[in-house]
């Protein structure tokens, strides 16, 4: 199309310039793991996840306890080198997960999560895309809840309410402009009621546009990233817009994503949106649910610098993963290859602008 | 082709030139008015630091703001005065721009000769960079007792600094500082046409044009124009005139005017409340002010198209931040590029009383006014005056939450219910209504309070339904066009267009007409008309010139 970005009476709506259809547009800015916290972490009846420092401190002997850390006064974060370093020749135990054997890791015991049915059953038996796991409910009754991603990291501080590695991933993306996922729905018929939309996952190369206080300015312009002549990013799923509520159908969407340090572009199976779109058309929240690439997850958590703050311990969580991956069999071995897992988004009003588009004008 | 052959075409177009110039109306005779002194704008002040030193020369601060008198600053610069505070804000001024203009970077460009020695004073040279920056700072040639005394001055600073360079600057500090720069003052000189008259010193005459046209002192092929007698006859002004309006400078004077007209100034002071508009910012400030001037000068110097097609027009441009506001898409969200945009004929903005630099400005920091964008209308736009309310307006009755009165309209009904009000309600109002469509900061919006936004009324008894027709409304309003023609003629006239100038102000008025109300057209009659130049000396004066003298 050229430039089928003719403001319409919709608020944020864009034109398209074939049909009497119009385009809505967003731009994901949370993104955080849904993890079900209960006020007294009855989900974590052995305690929060023990840290890899934690693990390394406890392994020296007390004599070296007090010559590598200062009789105590070094502060984690500058000691954190030393402690993943501890492989038996000297490896990098978050780069190599596997060089050491460490006590299990604490994961959630608990009843409930947020997140979906990916398999359609509640039983936990396993089907032909997924392993048999143990399954969650929804807090609002909703048996057959698949969020092994929860049961992984639900006890691991850094992923908890609060936990300062999704926090920092949040404020990178914010400040940075880096992986800042897009959504363009096209095809709509009626903001509030389409029942025929697609629905196309790009990345951004604008920052955010902020306000103020740092909060997304809504209904702002964003270029979309492009690779040669083609979109880097731009999977599709087919949805429907009811009563304001966007829901899509299931498909495999590779998205954007950047946090602590680390640059992703995981590749999510089964993916499905759920969002509801403010009455004013200014903002959006929802659940993206999937499953989630184990190795992709375990990539990011290797890489990340402050373990300290996470409080992970990287070998028992390559373990424990492997152990609830419960998505997506290896054909050879049987080993899951995906975690399923859900995600709380929020997103903002926006105009996705294709380089096609013509300068702002009609 | 048919029809006349090429002899009669011309005989043809002749007699049609001939016809129109001898229905075309003549000047009438101007009395003038007693020479003035009218302080330069900050913006004035800008300009000329930057063509007699250099575009690189940072004027640091901003002097006292001018005083608005019968909707223009430049008409209330004849009145301004400055405070000791103002002449602090002046002597900082002058003493940034004198520092940079002699600095090592700049110097080369600025001083026309190189001293004997950069250690001590070199008269000689001194006095070729004063001759020739005092010419064009105080927009004539020194006179020999003021070349004198900065050079007095710049010796004595030279010899305590040991720097030449640094006696330039104590004496150009010196100048930028005296009132013959910084106030434009008449000067006149025999009329020699007039026997024991006397009419406008042609530096003078050459300074009204260059601040009308470029909205900047005269340059130096402008003072030698005037000093060899140029502006004398009708056929050389002409050609002075011609030259200035073809030269992209004239965007500076179009765009001064506009920005005085406007009200542009009140902008230094904007502020929203940031809660309720999270999207309006200083950038936001900056561009709506740069939107709607931008608009202005595609239209009337681009486009030279009719002025009251202003209020219509489609065509603007815009930035990511008013893209936000405005809630269309922009290829260039981020910084201030600019992109043209044209609203879409189905959009419900048209004309710049729907461009968030007319709504933000008559808004509150946290709500729109009706009231403040109809008393905007009627007195800027149609040089209609609005009394101001009476002091012992109670009103809360108007601001205080009542869910019952969703809207303004429902609000504002209540003046109808007090005598007192509704006389200048029912003037302002009804027009601000039209309006209620875009809130305090101009974003679009179909309701209030969950209410259903009726933007309908009547301008003058012309009724609307929205602000595109208020805007179609405003364009054929006769006060529209006889609005920007008294304001403008004021403007050049450095003083109210009123009274005694009606005969001139309605000449200019059916000039615009007949020019298809073509704004440049009309600004080249301005520029062109004896009134410019009128003056008559004061009552009892001996003189007639306004006295200035250098600040010791």
């Amino acid at each position: 199309m050229c430039l089928a970005l003719l403001a319409s009476a919709v608020p944020g709506a864009q034109a398209e310039s074939e049909g009497r259809t119009q385009t809505l547009g967003f731009v994901i800015r949370d993104w955080f793991t849904a993890v079900y916290n209960s006020k007294f972490v009855d989900e974590c009846p052995e305690g929060v996840a023990i840290s890899n420092d934690e693990v390394w401190w406890r392994s020296l002997p007390r004599a070296d306890r007090a010559r590598l850390t200062g009789n105590g006064l070094i502060q984690q974060l500058n000691r954190m080198p030393t402690a993943m370093k501890r492989g038996p020749d000297g490896e990098n135990v978050c780069l190599s997960p596997a060089s050491v054997k460490d006590p299990p890791m604490r994961v959630v015991e608990g009843k409930y999560s947020y997140g979906v049915d990916l398999n359609g059953r509640s039983d936990g038996a396993a089907t032909a895309k997924s392993c048999p796991h143990e399954n969650f409910t929804h807090p609002d009754g909703t048996p057959g809840i698949d969020n092994q991603m929860y049961r992984l990291v639900g006890c691991v501080y850094g992923w908890r309410k609060g936990g300062l590695p999704e926090l920092n991933a949040h404020e990178g993306r914010g400040t940075s402009g880096l992986g800042m996922t897009l959504v363009e729905i096209t095809g709509v018929t009626d903001p509030r009621n389409s029942p025929d939309v697609t629905i196309t996952f790009y990345r951004s190369v604008n920052q955010f546009a902020l306000d103020g206080n740092g909060k997304p300015l809504p209904f702002s312009s964003y270029n979309v990233d492009m690779a040669g002549n083609k979109p880097r990013y731009g999977d599709s799923l087919k949805g429907a817009i009811r009563d304001g509520v966007l829901t899509t159908a299931r498909g495999d969407v590779r998205l954007p994503f950047y946090g602590n340090y680390n640059f992703l572009h995981p590749s999510i199976r089964d993916m499905g949106l759920r969002l509801e779109i403010a009455p004013d058309g200014a903002t959006a929240k929802g659940l993206v649910t999937g499953y989630y690439n184990m190795d992709e997850f375990l990539y990011y958590v290797g890489g990340m610098v402050g373990h300290t703050s996470t409080a992970d311990d990287c070998p028992a969580m390559y373990v424990a993963a492997h152990e609830l991956a419960d998505g997506y069999p290896d054909p050879k071995t049987g080993q899951c290859t995906h975690l399923s897992a859900a995600f709380d988004v929020m997103a903002y009003a926006a105009f996705v602008i294709h380089p096609t588009d013509q300068e702002s004008g009609k | 082709m048919t029809g006349v052959p090429g002899r009669g075409r011309i005989c043809l177009a002749l007699s049609a030139a001939l016809v129109l110039a001898a229905c075309a109306p003549n000047e009438p005779p101007s009395t003038g008015a007693p020479a003035t002194m009218r302080r330069l704008s900050n913006d004035q002040y800008r300009n000329i630091i930057a063509d007699v030193f250099g575009p690189q020369i940072t004027v640091a601060g901003q002097a006292d703001a001018l005083q608005r008198s019968d909707g223009l600053l430049a008409v209330g610069a004849d009145k301004a005065e400055i405070t000791p505070s103002g002449f602090e804000k002046y002597y900082a001024m002058a003493r940034s721009v004198a520092a940079q203009a002699v600095d090592p970077d700049n110097r080369a460009s600025v001083v026309p000769c190189a001293p004997r020695s950069a250690a001590e004073s070199d008269e000689n040279c001194a006095q070729q960079f004063f001759a020739k920056v005092g010419r064009l700072l105080y927009r004539r040639p020194l006179a020999p007792a003021e070349l004198a005394l900065v050079l007095r001055i710049a010796g004595e600073g030279a010899r305590l600094r040991q720097d030449f360079y640094g006696g330039l600057e104590v004496g150009l500090v010196g100048m930028l500082q005296s009132p013959q720069f910084l106030f434009v003052v008449d000067t006149l000189e025999p009329d020699p046409a007039h026997a024991g008259k006397q009419r406008l010193a042609a530096y003078a005459r050459a300074a009204r044009l260059s601040l009308l046209l470029w909205n900047t002192s005269p340059n130096e092929q402008l003072l030698t124009a005037a000093e060899h007698g140029e502006l004398d006859s009708a056929g050389g002004r002409e050609d002075i005139v011609e030259h200035m309006l073809s030269s992209p400078r004239v965007e500076a004077g179009v765009r001064a005017f506009f920005e005085d007209f406007l009200h542009f100034d009140q902008f230094e002071t904007l502020e929203k409340d940031s809660v309720i508009y999270p999207a309006f910012s200083v950038r936001v400030v900056e561009d709506a002010r740069e939107q709607v001037l931008r608009t202005v000068l595609k239209h009337v110097l681009d486009k030279r198209a009719d002025y009251r097609d202003l209020f219509t027009t489609r065509d603007t441009f815009i930035t990511g931040s008013l893209a936000r506001i405005y809630r269309v898409p922009t290829a260039k969200p981020e910084g201030s590029a600019w992109v043209p945009y044209e609203f879409p004929d189905d959009d419900p903005r048209a004309g710049l009383l729907t461009e968030v630099g007319f709504a933000a400005l008559a808004s509150h920091p946290g709500r729109s006014s009706p009231t403040l964008r109809g008393r905007a209308i009627r007195e800027n736009l149609l040089c209609q005056k609005v009394p101001n309310p009476p002091g012992n307006v109670d009103f809360s009755r108007f601001e205080s939450a009542d869910a019952q009165k969703k809207t303004a309209r429902e609000r504002l009904a209540l003046h109808s219910t007090n005598a007192a009000c509704a006389g200048c309600h029912k003037i302002t109002d009804p027009i601000g209504l039209a309006l209620e469509n875009l809130d305090g900061i101009g974003q679009f919006r179909r309701t209030e309070n969950g209410a259903v936004i009726d933007a309908s009324g009547t301008l003058d008894g012309v009724p609307f339904q929205d602000a595109a027709g208020l805007g179609r409304a405003m364009r054929d309003n006769p006060a529209t066009t006889s609005c920007v023609v008294q304001r403008l003629a004021s403007y050049a006239l450095g003083r109210n267009a009123g009274g005694g100038d009606k005969p001139y102000v309605d000449y200019l008025n059916q000039l615009f007409a007949r020019n298809d109300y073509d704004f440049l057209e009309l600004l080249r009659r301005v520029a062109l008309s004896e009134a410019l130049f009128a003056v008559k000396p004061p009552v009892g004066a001996s003189s007639g010139a306004p006295t200035a003298r250098m600040n010791p």
